[in-house]
């Protein structure tokens, strides 16, 4: 009867084991074929210069900078928003139907297709606000998406400190601000800087909301102001797989390796920021 | 955290500030070109090479489809719109209406290929074969002598302007009163090049797009349209014996003025057409001298 028992508990294992590994099979696969084929392309010039000969030669450097501008106008325009409305509906806002609403709201919000985001945004910010295809429109869009994703990372990340920070900081007479800004934000820190990070991330490699608001074919110049277009590196792989003829397909790959390594330098960057908090911290 | 803000908001800065330097002698200004996809690649040389001579002449390139250029025309969102079908009467009284009076100029000539697989051992197809099997009249390629695969029918979306040709010139057989259209089951890609993807993978497909994107991992038929078998080539295109040849056009908001009339008569320019060429369309320079 013991050795059944641990039968069905090797059993059990290995299935859990075997649906882990399924899970990062897929990851390392596409990192390997993505790097494999296309870091030979990836030069200095391929990182500094625009594309030439009907996008076959050169470089993809307007695409990269394009996205670094998009997803620095989606981190002004959504993270001072996102946080402080999380801050409000946890330690402020009163439990009542209005604000239940607001919850659920947000938690939808999230499962909203990028698509829908890119065609509310052209006809919000593009048409209705006029402001054209354009920087501030595509970083606007890209910043609605991404909002319901910080606020819910923000409120996870405050509501996992525990409450009697919160009520010892009340019982020796600080207010509520002061309990929320000392007692409650630096220990919310390193997980509200995972969410809003991967929540940035996943705007940076988004094709959707960018393709009616701000992503052009192709740009003669770098972008001036933020009422110009920017090429975007997403957009630009799109276009370049399913319009170019024939296409290097190193480009292609080079492109996309490009696009994964910006994600994972930024990916890197929160879980280094994450770490250099949690140091600081001590429950 | 507060150095990265810094940075974060000190880089763009200097980003915008070092390509500032507008030279007050040449032209300069902003050209917005959209339209066509059939003809966006083509554009996108032709712009890079125009800044090459009016550095500070910036231009933006998007393409989207015939449908998506006329209706930014329209509403003043472009300057240039690339058209692979000439505007209907509904589009211009449209136009007119927001003070927008579209003003045509023909830029090149282009054949619409119709692409098989390389397996497949058709050569050629008359227009009025191409017609039963884009209506469903003919389900099979074995209906005309190939092999026992059933058709896959491929066409680009609505907004398309070649769509938009290849149902008037074959689909409607160039019959105005006709309401034929494409069998439902006809795949809608989104792009001419998604075309040749597919094309290259299924040997039951059949697709067409502009010869542009005709390379040598798809095979061209052939066409009659009652007059023998041509294949689409320039020189077929040229004297207009390859039934599907059609121009290509650039419309503008009254006749090209300023910074467009630059970059129209930059087109139409040897080096322009050039970049037609190179793109596989057929110049209007050769059609001129050729076609005596």
């Amino acid at each position: 009867m013991k050795n059944f028992a641990k039968t069905r508990e090797k059993i059990a294992f290995t299935m859990l084991g075997l649906a882990t590994f399924i899970v990062v099979l897929p990851i390392l696969l596409t990192i390997y074929y993505v790097v494999s084929n296309g870091s030979p392309a990836v030069t200095w010039e391929f990182l500094s210069k625009g594309p030439t000969n009907g996008m076959t030669e050169g470089g993809i450097f307007p695409a990269i900078l394009g996205t670094v501008i998009l997803i620095i106008g989606t981190m002004v325009c959504s993270l001072p928003i996102g946080i402080l409305s999380a801050i409000y509906l946890v330690e402020y806002a009163k439990d009542n139907l209005f604000t239940r609403l607001i919850k659920l709201s947000v938690v939808n919000l999230s499962g909203i297709p990028s698509i829908v985001y890119g065609l509310f945004g052209f006809t919000l910010f593009v048409v209705f606000f006029r402001l054209g295809t354009s920087i501030v429109a595509g970083a606007l869009t890209l910043a609605i998406m991404s909002l319901p994703v910080i606020i819910t990372a923000t409120k996870e990340a405050l509501e996992s400190v525990p409450n009697t920070y919160r009520e010892i900081s009340l019982s020796l007479g600080a207010t509520k601000w002061q309990t929320v800004r000392y007692c409650v934000l630096p220990y919310a820190i390193p997980g509200i800087l995972t969410g809003t990070v991967l929540s940035l991330s996943r705007a940076a490699g988004e094709t959707a909301p960018i393709l009616f608001t701000v992503a052009a074919f192709y740009l003669t110049q770098l972008p001036h102001s933020i009422f110009d277009q920017v090429m975007a590196l997403p957009y630009h792989l799109y276009v370049i797989s399913t319009q170019v003829p024939n296409m290097p397909t190193q480009i292609s790959f080079a492109t996309g390796f490009v696009l994964i390594a910006l994600v994972f330098v930024m990916n890197l960057f929160s879980i280094i920021l994450r770490g250099h908090y949690r140091k600081k911290k001590q429950w | 955290m507060k150095k990265f803000i810094l940075i974060t908001m000190i880089v763009p800065l200097f980003l915008a500030g070092c390509d500032g330097d507008t030279d007050p002698n040449g032209p300069n200004g902003f050209i917005q070109i959209k339209g066509s996809d059939t003809i966006v690649n083509a554009e996108q040389m032709v712009a890079e090479n125009f800044i090459k001579i009016y550095p500070h002449i910036a231009i933006a390139v998007t393409g989207g489809g015939t449908g998506v250029g006329i209706a930014s025309l329209i509403n003043k969102n472009c300057q240039i719109a690339g058209a692979s079908r000439e505007m209907k009467s509904k589009e211009i009284n449209t136009a007119n209406k927001y003070g927008v009076h579209p003003f045509e100029t023909v830029v090149a000539f282009d054949g619409v290929a119709v692409i098989v697989n390389l397996n497949n051992p058709i050569d050629k197809l008359t227009i009025d074969d191409l017609h039963n099997i884009y209506t469903g009249k003919i389900k099979n390629w074995k209906d005309l002598g190939g092999k026992d695969i059933a058709f896959v029918l491929l066409s680009r979306e609505v907004s398309s302007g070649t769509h938009t040709y290849f149902k008037e010139q074959v689909i409607q057989l160039g019959k105005k009163t006709s309401k034929e259209e494409f069998l439902p089951g006809t795949l809608l890609l989104s792009s001419s090049q998604a075309i040749v993807e597919e094309v290259v993978s299924n040997e039951g497909a059949i697709g067409y797009l502009g010869m542009g994107y005709v390379s040598g991992r798809t095979k061209s038929l052939m066409l009659d349209k009652g007059k023998g078998y041509f294949s689409p080539t320039v020189p077929n295109v040229i004297s207009k014996q390859y039934p599907l040849s059609r121009p290509l056009y650039f419309y503008t908001d009254g006749d090209p003025n300023n910074l467009t009339k630059l970059f129209v008569d930059y087109a139409l320019s040897e080096q322009g057409q050039q970049c037609f060429k190179s793109s596989g369309f057929v110049p209007l320079k050769d059609n001129a001298t050729e076609n005596k």
